[in-house]
């Protein structure tokens, strides 16, 4: 499986350069008192991840990996896991990256803030994953990407709609706090477990 | 002689295509060349071969396994080449000896380099900058640096230019000699197949119609040059297809001396594998 996981790594070296450059522009914005938006780069990681698949699609790597020993469940357990390498290792940069700057700034530096926010943007960005992994492997990179675009539109539209007839009461909302701390771990795990398990499913059966 | 590939009664439909029934044995130490013209069914038999495509009916044993119950025992032991380029174009030979020696077991890193010092193939280029016949040559060094026992290999060849294909010829001759390996070949240039082929089966339309040993097919199977005339004085049970070109007559058969002796003709020409696809697919009975 290591030598899947190098693959993906190698693939991306490349990109390394613009996540460094996008990590100094959002910095010297923080700095300058704009919005912070490093906490994108976690879920920028799944997006570069995703363009491994295209990368495979476009060479034929997926035909060749079947050739190999253990190809096909490993190269899926690999997926899953560069991925998770790629957004713990953003995540570490990008809460460091933060600290210091409210440390230059000489800011109160809140951590239940910067932990709620970290844990919002984990939560967004395992949820995309589990979504998308399981649909490019069964339909490709360009049909899942417009899949799920269908349903991030389709769940904000009914969002909206839900939220003109229910009153969602200050009492819930703070109710829903003090437990997503505790309830975003356990929901991140289970959601990565059930997609990693059908994406394995589908991949194993899948004809090239 | 014990066989290291065995093919079932290969079975696969598609809409508008079908492999039938094939079945053929590949013996130890022996090159097989794949035979057949374009969508006659080798890449589609290859794949099946090699886990790629999965429902089918029939049964394919490599090295006495099922290979749908022991792929991975499998794939250990066999070096592969398809028919598209399948190396990411943005990784570097280097990049490729990384990635392998973490997937096979017997990853061999210094027969590898060699082999890219042999192929004058640089290390540190991104693949994308390399030309179609270097790529192949990238993925047979590669197939080749595991010491497989079996190779299984789509149209190898192709985009080489002839002093390359003869050195990547060389190179499966050494790895049958030293390695006692097995070799199934698919290719459309069969002058490569007469020079190193043991065994070639030809694949037309989704059927098996011919796996014999190439010295069998090269020496007794014969051209017959004839009029008109002469082609009516014939039986059709001595000949196996035909075809009227202009002036003459080609006659396939399958057995040249017993047709010298009935017919007494004194010359038959010797068939190449070109002419013997040609006659089988276009000619008639």
């Amino acid at each position: 499986m290591l030598g899947f996981i190098k693959k993906d790594i190698l693939m991306l070296k490349s990109n390394l350069k613009f996540f460094v450059i996008l990590l100094v522009i959002y910095g010297m914005m923080a700095m300058e008192g704009e919005m912070d938006l490093s906490f994108l780069l976690p879920f920028m990681s799944v997006m570069l991840m995703i363009s491994t698949f295209s990368y495979d699609q476009y060479n034929h790597w997926d035909s060749y990996l079947c050739t190999l020993p253990g190809g096909r469940k490993n190269s899926v357990r690999a997926k899953y896991l560069s991925t998770l390498l790629m957004i713990l290792a953003t995540t570490a940069v990008v809460t460091t990256s933060s600290l210091i700057i409210s440390y230059v700034k000489e800011q109160t530096i809140s951590y239940p803030d910067i932990f709620s926010s970290l844990l919002g943007v984990l939560f967004a960005t395992f949820l995309i994953q589990s979504l998308m992994y399981p649909s490019i492997y069964k339909f490709g990179v360009e049909k899942a990407r417009i899949g799920i675009f269908i349903i991030a539109f389709g769940t904000a539209i009914i969002g909206g709609i839900v939220s003109k007839f229910v009153d969602f009461s200050i009492e819930s909302v703070s109710f829903l706090e003090n437990y997503i701390a505790v309830l975003s771990p356990i929901l991140i795990a289970i959601m990565l477990y059930v997609s990693y398990k059908v994406s394995e499913r589908i991949y194993i059966h899948k004809e090239f | 002689m014990k066989s290291v590939l065995e093919v079932k009664d290969l079975s696969k439909k598609y809409s508008g295509f079908e492999l039938k029934n094939i079945n053929f044995q590949l013996p130890q130490g022996m090159i097989m060349g794949f035979i057949g013209e374009n969508g006659a069914g080798k890449t589609t038999t290859i794949k099946a071969i090699l886990d790629i495509i999965k429902n089918y009916a029939g049964e394919i044993k490599i090295f006495g396994l099922d290979s749908r119950k022991n792929p991975n025992q499998i794939q250990e032991e066999i070096g592969v080449v398809l028919d598209d380029m399948f190396f990411p174009e943005i990784l570097t030979p280097t990049n490729i000896d990384s990635i392998m020696k973490d997937i096979y077991k017997k990853w061999d890193s210094n027969l590898y380099f060699k082999y890219l010092d042999q192929f004058s193939l640089p290390k540190e280029k991104q693949i994308k900058a390399f030309s179609k016949g270097m790529r192949k040559k990238l993925e047979i060094v590669t197939a080749l640096s595991h010491h497989p026992k079996l190779l299984i290999l789509d149209e190898p060849t192709s985009g080489l230019d002839p002093i390359a294909r003869n050195e990547v010829i060389g190179l499966f001759q050494e790895f049958i000699e030293k390695e006692d390996g097995s070799i199934l070949l698919s290719s459309h240039i069969t002058t490569d197949l007469e020079h190193i082929a043991d065994y070639i089966t030809f694949i037309n339309d989704g059927e098996i119609i011919l796996s014999k040993t190439c010295d069998e097919l090269l020496n007794e199977y014969g051209i017959v040059k004839c009029t008109e005339k002469e082609f009516q004085k014939l039986d059709s049970n001595d000949y196996i297809q035909y075809i009227k070109r202009k002036c003459e007559y080609e006659v396939l058969v399958e057995n040249k001396k017993k047709f010298i002796k009935k017919y007494h003709y004194e010359v038959i020409d010797k068939i190449t594998l070109d002419d013997l696809m040609f006659l089988m697919i276009k000619g008639v009975k």
